[in-house]
């Protein structure tokens, strides 16, 4: 059930990311981090995290922002907080 | 006492032999007590402020941390605690910034403590990782003392944070095969280059207003090459000191000028200012504001390189030098998409793209630090407008600028110059690192001893043909 809603949550992150970062084959992994992605910038970053606020309806705060080390963290912080959710 | 200074290194080689002796676990104690020393050539006055604010730093984060993490009510007052601290710290480092300029009411002019700016953005940074539960709150005293205070990167950074130095102690390797080197190409990026190319800078800027055309170009396309050389130098030999001690500071430049947009240049330009202002103004600014769309995006640009700027000093140059960046920086924002859409479907343009893109970013940079090393906003404004006169007199104009001047310390940092740039592409000192990791141990035990020589021959070269014009590092004033 757990590993379904991570699936679930990466597909739809996969697609939120291809869409601001303009990139249409990126695939994500856990240990994925911005300098890896051309175009993943400070400035970028911002506007996937608001993509992905509205896209799962949830709100980040900066502390947990600030915290996060890879796309791994990300996908975790999504899934905790759409827990309620489901 | 500076780092190209003969009692700096008389200091630097005495606290080795000591460091290296004492036991591992003494070692953050002896970095401490080295740090002051070394501060306290300075201004003893600034040490004794230096260690308030470290104080003040290491007990409030804690005692905040501790109201944070219980009940409820104290939660709060925790968090209060948070802000009031970092409130301090930016108010010390905007009083000092400012008085500095004599512009506090009641006070007189004082002198700027050295590297305020550096270790007040190290202890900013502490508290900031500790409110976002980055990092816990450090327990011992000495250590993190060490960290604000510790003397290689004093004088002019890079800003290390917190975690990725307490990480590191005790030291227990001392790289002085990694050090030794990354000093000497400090040395020699200074002293050689620098230095050899200030002169006609220092020159053309002092007589901007009696000089036109190719002689102010001259001077402002090589002040971004002399700045460089200097600022990236320090940076060197402040992480040399730093893997002496055992401690790998973070790199502060990585090739700046193959940057082809601002955007990429400020990634490579001193990293770890960029960085630190990246995490705890731009990104809490543009989450803050982050449902405002490109009101949001101009708003936090704005406001990062206005602090990049004014983290220099208050002064209306320095303002002028972010603004300047921050309308290059918001033009790429809001055409990011657009060029990349447009190289996406022309990529045989891309290469193309790319240069055009370098040499723009080197014109477009070096206009902004025309603001920032004029003496005042209106002597650069002056001198962008005048360097368009008399271009059909361009050769005359450089003769006469080269006479001035003289020829030979120009010729030398023009190609040191270009030796720091082909050094730097091509990394020779790493393929020969891996080429002789396969000599037998008796072969590569008189190759280091051969290549250790010969480095203190030319740190000693550099140093002598410097004796008795010690000219300070540009960044060891912020």
């Amino acid at each position: 059930m757990q590993a379904d809603r991570r699936e679930e949550t990466i597909l739809k992150l996969t697609e939120i990311f291809r869409d601001v970062l303009d990139h249409p084959d990126l695939v994500l992994s856990n240990d994925l981090t911005a300098d890896q992605v051309d175009g993943w910038d400070s400035l970028s970053h911002i506007d996937l995290l608001v993509a992905i606020e509205r896209a799962f309806k949830i709100k980040f705060a900066t502390r947990e922002v600030a915290s996060l080390k890879n796309v791994g963290a990300l996908i975790d912080l999504v899934v905790a907080k759409t827990e309620g959710a489901h | 006492m500076s780092y190209t200074s003969l009692r700096f290194i008389v200091f630097a080689a005495l606290a080795l032999v000591l460091y290296r002796l004492c036991p591992a676990r003494w070692r953050a104690a002896v970095l401490l007590l080295l740090s002051y020393i070394f501060y306290c050539t300075w201004s003893v006055e600034a040490a004794a402020w230096l260690l308030g604010a470290t104080l003040v730093t290491f007990f409030g984060a804690r005692l905040a941390a501790k109201s944070k993490s219980s009940e409820p009510e104290s939660s709060e007052r925790g968090k209060w605690l948070f802000v009031v601290l970092v409130a301090l710290l930016t108010g010390y480092l905007v009083f000092f910034k400012l008085a500095a300029i004599a512009a506090v009411p009641g006070v007189e002019r004082i002198a700027l403590p050295l590297g305020l700016s550096y270790y007040t953005f190290k202890l900013i940074s502490y508290v900031l990782d500790c409110y976002w539960g980055k990092i816990e709150p450090e327990t011992r005293i000495v250590p993190f003392a060490s960290y604000v205070a510790f003397f290689p990167q004093l004088m002019g950074g890079p800003i290390q944070r917190a975690e990725s130095y307490l990480a590191q102690l005790p030291p227990l390797r001392l790289s002085i095969g990694e050090g030794l080197p990354r000093i000497v190409w400090g040395l020699f990026k200074k002293i050689a280059v620098a230095d050899q190319l200030g002169l006609t800078v220092s020159y053309v800027y002092s007589n901007a207003r009696s000089l036109h055309g190719a002689q102010l170009l001259a001077g402002f396309v090589l002040f971004p090459l002399q700045l460089y050389a200097d600022f990236s130098g320090l940076s060197d030999i402040a992480i040399g000191l730093g893997l002496l001690f055992g401690i790998r500071g973070p790199e502060n430049f990585n090739r700046p000028f193959t940057a082809s947009t601002i955007t990429e240049f400020w990634r490579r330009w001193h990293m770890t200012l960029t960085g630190w202002l990246g995490d705890y103004v731009f990104t809490p600014l543009r989450m803050a504001t982050r449902n405002a769309g490109t009101a949001s995006v101009v708003f936090s640009i704005t406001v990062n390189t206005v602090a990049i700027g004014l983290w220099h000093g208050f002064t209306w140059g320095f303002l002028a030098f972010g603004l300047a960046h921050s309308v290059y920086l918001v033009t790429e924002a809001l055409t990011s998409r657009l060029r990349a859409r447009f190289f996406r479907k022309n990529p045989n343009l891309d290469g193309w793209g790319s240069r055009l893109g370098s040499v723009m970013v080197f014109f477009l940079a070096m206009i902004a630090f025309v603001f920032f090393r004029a003496a005042n906003v209106s002597d650069a404004a002056w001198g962008l407008v005048h360097v368009w006169d008399g271009l059909s007199s361009f050769s005359t104009d450089l003769g006469v600028l080269i006479a001035a001047v003289s020829l030979r310390p120009l010729v030398i940092g023009l190609i040191g110059f270009a030796v720091i740039e082909v050094g730097e592409r091509f990394r020779p000192d790493v393929w020969m690192r891996r080429y002789f990791a396969t000599w037998p141990g008796w072969a590569q035990q008189m190759f280091g001893a051969t290549t250790m020589t010969l480095l203190v021959a030319a740190a000693y070269l550099l140093l002598m043909s410097n004796a008795g014009q010690d000219r300070p590092f540009i960044y060891e004033v912020f």
